[in-house]
């Protein structure tokens, strides 16, 4: 009563523990499962974030790159364009003033020819006996402004006071007209004429005859050294023969007058020459190579900037392309690797149907094993009970004559009177002629029921080890007497295997244990007829249990053929058999051993020989 | 007791199946009894059994080899095999070397049962002993004198080409394709030995086979066999009184032996016909008797294309199915 309550209990705990471990071990294969398409997805998601950022990196330091060079390519040019124009430039002025001290050193010397002999050369003579000395000797001031020696107002004055004297030498009034009609109309808009001591002589602009001009660089170069000078000059406002002229640019000549027919140096010119055409020419032509150069300048930066966009435009087209392609990539590897997973689902499936129909299969066949068995065993008391009982009905209808005759004797006794009996002898003798000796034997139909009752009494037995053989043939665990289920498979076992071989049991004192009851008679089964299989002719299978450690320790010894050495790694595979084929399916070992794991034993074998086998089983006591 | 129907033993590992038996026979005949193979070997060396029945399965020595013991033994003792629970193999095994008269399936009927015995006491007390025919691979010569044919009637032509080599030196190997063939064979030919298969093209050899052992009891089946069951055989032994079974694969040296066995038995059988009565068979039913007739009759429809073969037929079904 209380053992039973505790099986219930106990089994409907750890059974439900069991399934829900059965269930989270399903569920733990099935995330493993999932996590494949997870993993790949976030994986692979990952490598697609990092590589399109690499490729954006590199796309935009690449057109940072093509920026700079491009960059470095305009400048280049600008530069080269504005050496170009500044050289270009510097060149025509360089030209302009050689061509034109050229002009000037010529028409000084027309106008030394023309003027120099006749009017000239008395002039400067004459201009050169005025004495200048004591003006020289006044001493030059410090300026305050920029700190530079500048001549005092007094020595300005002592020189202006020179050039009125040379002013008034006679003849000067008709050189200066002949200079004036020679130069009218031209471009030389001044001319100054020094002596050899440096003072101003002649000038176009009289006021600044008299001047020492004996300091001048370009005085000194063309008096000391014969050589002329030019320099290019820009005045705001210029006296000139025609009157003040304004904004000019001008060549402005230092050069040296030669004694006629000798190398002398004479006297020295000054001429100031009008460039301004040719200037603003240069600077037109200048400022055209400017413009130019500017708009190549805008046309190359134009270019840059529309390479630069093409190059960026390309580089986000390559990206996009790039990033199409990993998507495109990215689907169909997840399509893949989605069905991949798909079928590995469907064949972990398929391996699971096929694996629990194996197990199906291992059971049928122990079931029909099992039913036969018990067929074998119910048919020897049906047997003898139905020929019993039917002979026993047999007997009895014979008993039908002589209890018919004892009963209408007994009427008769009791109907007379006690004094007055009269038995009819003829009537009864009819009556008793069909009666033989044996119908009224009582005895043997007695010992025919009371075979008949043993005969049912092996019925119950059979059914009652019937009951416990399967009992909660559910998945469902119990606690259960492993002894008792041993003689119960023993049982069953004998019905199946032949009588020659002898099944011995030698049990120890074990405690209840925790398992499902028909699957652990199922692994004990099979190991009773693999051990049965073995023994060709007579032979003995022992089957030992008792407690090693808190393990319950289960032993099944044959005296058979021993398992082959190239045999023995194999018999725990499915389908490994040795019997010929047809007879054994090769399931009945690794079906034991996937139900003694699950139950967290062992099962192993511990002996084998030429003279037998040995497998033990090994089962948690506590569990 | 000299009124009893005859002496019979009864073996068994269960007493009170021994003790059922005791109390059904004992009215009619002297039964002896014993537990186990070894004692009733025993009692057959000290007593002359007419009949000894024996369960198929008990510890120690088995009902066939009980019985094969038996038959060495003592001769001219019918057998019985009472079957319960029992494998395909041991009652062939026990066709092949005990040659047993019946096969009773436990539990039996006790209207039956007495009948069986009674039938097989007076085959015993009646009919004369054949002399046991050696397994030898060469016939003896007296066989030689026959000029009777071995059918072979299967759909594999292999075994046929087996046969020749094995035996048609000897005798005449002839070969029918199917059922009409067969019974076409049966009028063209004096056929001594059939050599059948259990099915042939889809079709039930075993009710002809039985049919011809009831109507021609002279004359000798082997069967070959592959995936028959157990009743089947049980049924071919009570009603076909079938001489050999050989199990397939065919192993040549294994039909070279068979053939040569039947075809001395044959001998036997002729020269002595009433020992023919120690294999008296259970009549067919009639359902049986009318399929086979319809698929004799179908089996020549299919196969016939000549007149002639028709004829023949009708002639092979008359001859088999004489109404002497
Ligand atoms: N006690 C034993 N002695 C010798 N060999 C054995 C023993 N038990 C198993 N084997 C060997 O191991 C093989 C596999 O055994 P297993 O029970 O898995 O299959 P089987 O018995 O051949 O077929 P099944 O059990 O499905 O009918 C056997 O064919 C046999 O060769
Ligand atoms: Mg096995």
């Amino acid at each position: 009563m209380e053992l039973s309550s505790v099986a219930t209990n106990g089994s409907s705990q750890t059974g439900g523990s069991k399934t829900a471990a059965a269930e989270s071990r399903r569920q733990h294969a099935a995330a493993k499962h999932f996590q494949l398409v997870r993993y790949f997805s976030l994986a692979s998601l990952v490598m697609f974030v990092l590589v399109a950022l690499a490729l954006t990196y590199f796309e935009s330091q690449q057109s940072g790159f093509f920026k700079q060079v491009q960059k470095e390519e305009g400048d280049f040019f600008k530069k080269v364009q504005d050496d170009f124009s500044n050289q270009q430039d510097a060149a025509a002025r360089r030209d302009l003033l050689t061509i034109h001290e050229a002009g000037n050193v010529n028409l000084t010397r027309l106008f030394a020819n023309a003027l120099w002999e006749k009017d000239f050369a008395p002039f400067v003579a004459k201009a050169q006996d005025i004495p200048v000395d004591h003006c020289r000797s006044i001493t030059d001031l410090k300026d305050e402004k920029d700190g530079k020696l500048k001549p005092p107002p007094e020595k300005k004055a002592c020189f202006s006071e020179v050039g009125k004297k040379i002013m008034a030498i006679k003849g000067f009034a008709d050189l200066n007209s002949k200079v004036y009609d020679s130069m009218k109309k031209s471009t030389v808009f001044k001319i100054k004429v020094y002596d050899l001591r440096g003072i101003t002589v002649y000038s176009s602009e009289n006021a600044q005859i008299g001047e020492d001009k004996a300091d001048n660089a370009g005085w000194i170069g063309a008096a000391k050294e014969g050589k002329a000078k030019s320099e290019l000059v820009f005045r705001d406002k210029f006296s000139a023969f025609e009157g003040t002229v304004e904004k000019r640019d001008l060549i402005q000549s230092y050069l040296p007058v030669l004694q006629p027919g000798s190398d002398t140096i004479v006297s020295v010119f000054e001429i100031y020459s009008d460039v301004t055409p040719f200037l603003d020419q240069i600077k037109k032509t200048a400022a055209g190579i400017k413009k130019t150069a500017t708009d190549n300048q805008a046309k190359v930066e134009q270019a840059s900037a529309t390479n630069q966009g093409k190059v960026e435009d390309f580089s986000t087209q390559t990206l996009i392309i790039v990033l199409a392609l990993m998507l495109i990539l990215f689907g169909a590897l997840f399509v893949i690797v989605h069905r991949a997973d798909a079928i590995i689902a469907r064949q972990e499936t398929e391996q699971q149907q096929a694996q629990q129909q194996l197990a199906q299969a291992e059971k049928m066949a122990s079931l029909g094993q099992m039913v036969a068995g018990v067929a074998h065993q119910l048919n020897t008391p049906l047997a003898f009970t139905h020929s019993n009982v039917s002979m026993a009905m047999q007997a009895i209808d014979g008993y039908e004559k002589p209890l018919k005759l004892a009963s209408g004797i007994s009427a008769l006794v009791k109907s007379a009177g006690a004094d007055q009996i009269s038995i009819s002898l003829e009537s009864l003798k009819a009556q008793a002629s069909g009666i033989e000796e044996s119908d009224l034997d009582a005895s043997m139909p007695k010992e025919m029921l009371s075979d008949t009752l043993q005969g049912i009494e092996q019925m119950r037995e059979l059914v009652e080890n019937l009951r416990d053989f399967t009992r909660l043939d559910r998945n469902k665990t119990a606690r259960f007497d492993l002894n008792k289920g041993l003689h119960n498979v023993i049982y069953i076992a004998k019905s199946v295997i032949p009588t020659r071989i002898q099944v011995v049991e030698e049990f120890g004192q074990l405690p209840l244990i925790e398992c499902n009851v028909s699957q652990i008679n199922q692994v004990f089964l099979n190991l009773i007829n693999n051990a049965a299989q073995a023994i060709a002719g007579d032979g003995t299978i022992t089957v030992r249990s008792r407690m090693e450690g808190n393990r319950v320790r289960v032993d099944v010894t044959d005296t058979g053929s021993g398992i082959a050495a190239d045999a023995l790694p194999h018999i725990w595979e499915n389908y490994f058999t040795t019997t010929a084929s047809g007879d054994g399916t090769g399931l009945g070992l690794p079906v034991a051993r996937t139900i003694v794991e699950e139950h967290g034993g062992e099962i192993s074998v511990t002996e084998t020989s030429g003279a037998g086998t040995t497998f033990t089983v090994l089962l948690p006591a506590g569990a | 007791m000299s009124q009893t129907k005859g002496k019979v033993l009864c073996v068994d590992d269960e007493p009170n199946i021994l003790r059922s038996l005791k109390w059904m026979l004992q009215k009619e005949f002297e039964v002896l009894t014993a537990t186990s193979g070894q004692a009733g070997l025993m009692l057959v060396a000290d007593h002359d059994f007419d009949v000894v029945i024996s369960d198929q399965r008990m510890p120690g020595m088995m009902g066939s080899e009980f019985l094969r013991e038996v038959r060495k033994r003592s001769p001219r003792s019918m057998r019985i095999l009472l079957t319960g629970y029992s494998d395909l193999q041991a009652i062939l095994r026990s066709v092949n070397e005990s040659e047993v008269f019946r096969f009773i399936s436990k539990p039996w009927k006790i209207d039956e049962l007495p009948g069986v015995v009674a039938e097989a006491a007076l085959i015993a007390k009646t009919q004369p002993v054949p002399a046991p025919i050696a397994e030898a691979e060469e016939a003896p010569a007296t066989v030689a004198t026959g000029v009777e044919t071995v059918l072979l009637v299967d759909d594999d032509s292999s075994i046929f080409d087996m046969l020749c080599r094995e035996v048609g030196e000897q005798v005449h190997v002839s070969f029918a394709h199917d059922l009409g063939e067969a019974v076409a064979a049966f009028d063209r030919e004096a056929v001594g030995v059939i050599v059948a298969e259990t099915r042939v093209k889809g079709i039930d050899m075993t009710r002809m086979l039985k049919l011809l052992k009831q109507e021609k009891p002279d004359i000798v089946t082997v069967v070959i066999t592959d995936k028959t069951d157990a009743e089947e055989v049980i049924s071919l032994i009570n009603q076909g009184q079938v001489y050999r079974f050989i199990p397939k694969p065919v192993i040549p040296a294994m039909l070279k032996i068979v053939v040569n066995s039947a075809r001395a038995k044959r001998t036997q059988l002729r020269n002595a016909p009433e020992i023919a009565h120690r294999h008296a068979v259970d009549k067919i039913s009639e359902e049986a008797r009318i399929s086979l007739a319809k698929d004799i009759e179908s089996a020549s429809h299919a196969g016939g294309s000549g007149g002639g073969l028709m004829d023949r037929v009708t002639g092979g079904l008359g001859h088999l199915f004489g109404s002497r």
